[in-house]
């Protein structure tokens, strides 16, 4: 299993660009509680996810630097094919909506 | 200065020129001033005064309602009185300035919309529309639109592929609601030259006509005057609601076809705000940069819409659509709501690589489709002081027009969220559109344009097909009614009738 610290780490090693390089938690500012109602709406839909499993659809080939990059690719092509997880009215990326479950399932933070 | 009120002329008293312009509003005025110091004798009829008085404006009064599929249906009866104006300068009295032309797609034949299609090209009233804004002092719209170019008013990189674009918006001062001084000289000035009278308190309440020619009409003060008026030529202009009162209560004149009133379009704005359970209509900016090409620091300044182009239209199988970006404090005190919604903006800023992007609101615009059962009729039992019908306006939405919002919405939705600049919020459940719709003052298609004399009341000239001295101007000729506020259109249009009619031959329009 993924631990918490682990995720962080990722985060802050997919960061692309120099601001976020700089950042010192990349998840710094979410609020915990919001984290973790998303992440639960997400699982709502999804009831027999586990965490194993986002963690190899979201990080497939590990989290080095191009991790974010893989991201961003995968929630865009979820914007073109339609997969989308809707929350309180925003239109989110399926990948966004599982990366939201998974940090949800650690305790993040 | 020859402005003449009607009610002081001895009753009776016989109006003569060569070309008489019914109505003195925006379009009125845009044509008395294209042919001022020319050889035509022009003189204007309008209803109302130099300001807006109770009675003038009581004539406007009617019935409506707004009716679309699976929601209930909305009474309007106090819009017809409400959302225009009677006096010289008409609407432009209340107007808040904002120009923007059609697009070229709102021009095309679409066949996936029923009407659509003008006899007319974007490109062809290029030059009408920037002679448009010299009246209006705005900027010209170029065809193609540039990038502007400084770093706070940079458009989203949306894929071009999606059709998305940034749709610019100017403000005229020549609006009452902008600059009253400089409306005032707009909509007398033009009044000095030597060949244009404008007659106020003038009401006409008949088009009188003998075969395909006009003939007379019949102009009625609220004093109880009756004057009559002639000319050898005509031109309606007094509103997209009115245009169809007057010419069905002139013996259903040019409704040969049953078009007259028919296929009546409006524009309204769809948002909302946030509640215990879903966020309102917003829109999460993932880049750091300003915004400013789209949500500007204050209201009434040069902006972009995000509009939908024809790309966008062609894929998604939708009308125009236009979504408003305007800047939002958030809410206070915190709510799971507002906290999920700032959760949501960081996430997917940090996934495009920025530390935060910032949240906006928007209003969703959305075309309304030409609809032959979304209509202006009379109402023979209940008439004015003046004893004209009148009007009842039915304005009604198809399956299809919510159903291209919806889509519109979503599509835009994607395009930002497939970008990575940003991320869309849409709450709004079909059954509630009608009632949190926002109307705004514009009425279009009541006597469409179109060379076909079987689907249009007006020629491409803007001639009616029954009458060949009677024309129409404003934004009743429209076929289709886009997004962009009409008043930049139908002074292009009406720019255009103005050279038409001084490249007709003098004598032989004479008919007196």
């Amino acid at each position: 299993m993924t631990s918490r610290r682990d995720l962080l780490a990722a985060l802050v090693a997919l960061a692309a660009t120099p601001a976020l390089a700089a950042a010192p938690d990349a998840l710094a500012g979410l609020d915990p509680a919001a984290v973790d109602r998303i992440g639960k709406a997400w699982r709502d839909r999804n009831p027999k996810v586990t965490a194993r499993q986002l963690n190899a659809r979201l990080f497939p080939v590990g989290r080095g630097s191009d991790a974010l990059a893989r991201l961003r690719a995968h929630a865009a092509a979820d914007f073109r094919q339609g997969a989308v997880f809707v929350h309180r009215g925003w239109r989110l990326s399926e990948t966004e909506g599982a990366l939201f479950a998974l940090l949800s399932l650690e305790g993040w933070p | 200065m020859t402005i003449i009120d009607a009610r002081a002329l001895p009753d009776a008293s016989p109006i003569e020129a060569d070309l008489l312009i019914i109505g003195g509003g925006m379009a009125g005025i845009a044509l008395a001033k294209e042919l001022a110091g020319g050889p035509l004798k022009v003189a204007i009829l309008e209803s109302g005064g130099l300001e807006i008085d109770a009675d003038n404006q009581a004539l406007y009064a009617g019935s409506g309602v707004q009716r679309a599929p699976g929601n209930p249906d909305r009474l309007f009866d106090d819009y017809p009185i409400q959302s225009r104006v009677r006096a010289l300068g008409g609407s432009g009295m209340v107007w808040g300035g904002k120009c923007a032309p059609l697009d070229p797609a709102d021009f095309a034949e679409r066949p996936w919309i029923p009407h659509s299609g003008w006899p007319v090209t974007r490109a062809q009233m290029q030059p009408y529309y920037d002679r448009a804004c010299d009246l209006l002092e705005i900027p010209r719209f170029p065809l193609d639109r540039p990038r502007p170019g400084e770093p706070e008013r940079q458009p989203l990189a949306l894929d071009p592929a999606d059709g998305f674009f940034p749709a610019p918006r100017e403000f005229s001062r020549f609006s009452g609601g902008n600059d009253k001084a400089a409306f005032d000289a707009f909509r007398t000035q033009f009044a000095e030259a030597a060949n244009v009278t404008v007659y106020l308190y003038a009401n006409v309440t008949r088009i009188r006509r003998e075969g395909s020619e006009i003939v007379g009409l019949d102009v009625a003060c609220l004093d109880g005057k009756r004057h009559t008026a002639r000319a050898a030529r005509y031109v309606l202009a007094v509103g997209g609601i009115e245009n169809v009162r007057l010419l069905l209560a002139s013996d259903g004149l040019g409704n040969r076809d049953d078009l007259v009133g028919r296929f009546f379009q409006g524009h309204v704005t769809y948002s909302n705000d946030g509640d215990d359970q879903n966020e309102g209509t917003a829109i999460a900016i993932t880049r750091a940069a300003p915004m400013d090409l789209y949500a500007p620091g204050k209201g009434g300044v040069a902006h972009c819409v995000i509009g939908a182009g024809l790309p966008a239209q062609r894929r998604m199988k939708t009308g125009n659509f236009t979504a408003t970006l305007f800047r939002v404090k958030p809410s206070e005190p915190a709510t799971p709501v507002s906290a999920d919604t700032e959760t949501i903006g960081k996430a997917a800023a940090r996934l495009a690589g920025q530390n935060d992007g910032k949240m906006l609101g928007y209003f969703a615009m959305a075309e309304h489709f030409p609809n032959p059962d979304s209509r202006v009729t009379l109402d023979p039992d209940h008439k004015d002081a003046l004893g004209m019908p009148r009007v009842r306006l039915s304005w009604t939405y198809g399956d299809k027009d919510y159903a291209d919002l919806e889509r519109s919405v979503t599509g835009l939705a994607d395009a930002l969220g497939a970008s990575g600049e940003g991320r869309l919020c849409w709450s709004l459940e079909r059954n509630q559109l009608l009632a949190i719709s926002r109307a705004s003052r514009h009425h279009m298609g009541t006597t469409r344009m179109h060379a076909d004399p079987r689907q249009g009341v007006v020629d491409p000239d803007l001639r009616l097909h029954e009458a060949r001295n009677l024309y129409v101007a404003g934004s009743s000729v429209f076929p289709t009614s886009g997004i962009a506020n009409p008043t930049l259109t139908l002074l292009a249009l009406t720019i255009r009738l103005a050279d038409h009619l001084k490249s007709e031959p003098l004598k032989s329009e004479i008919g007196r």
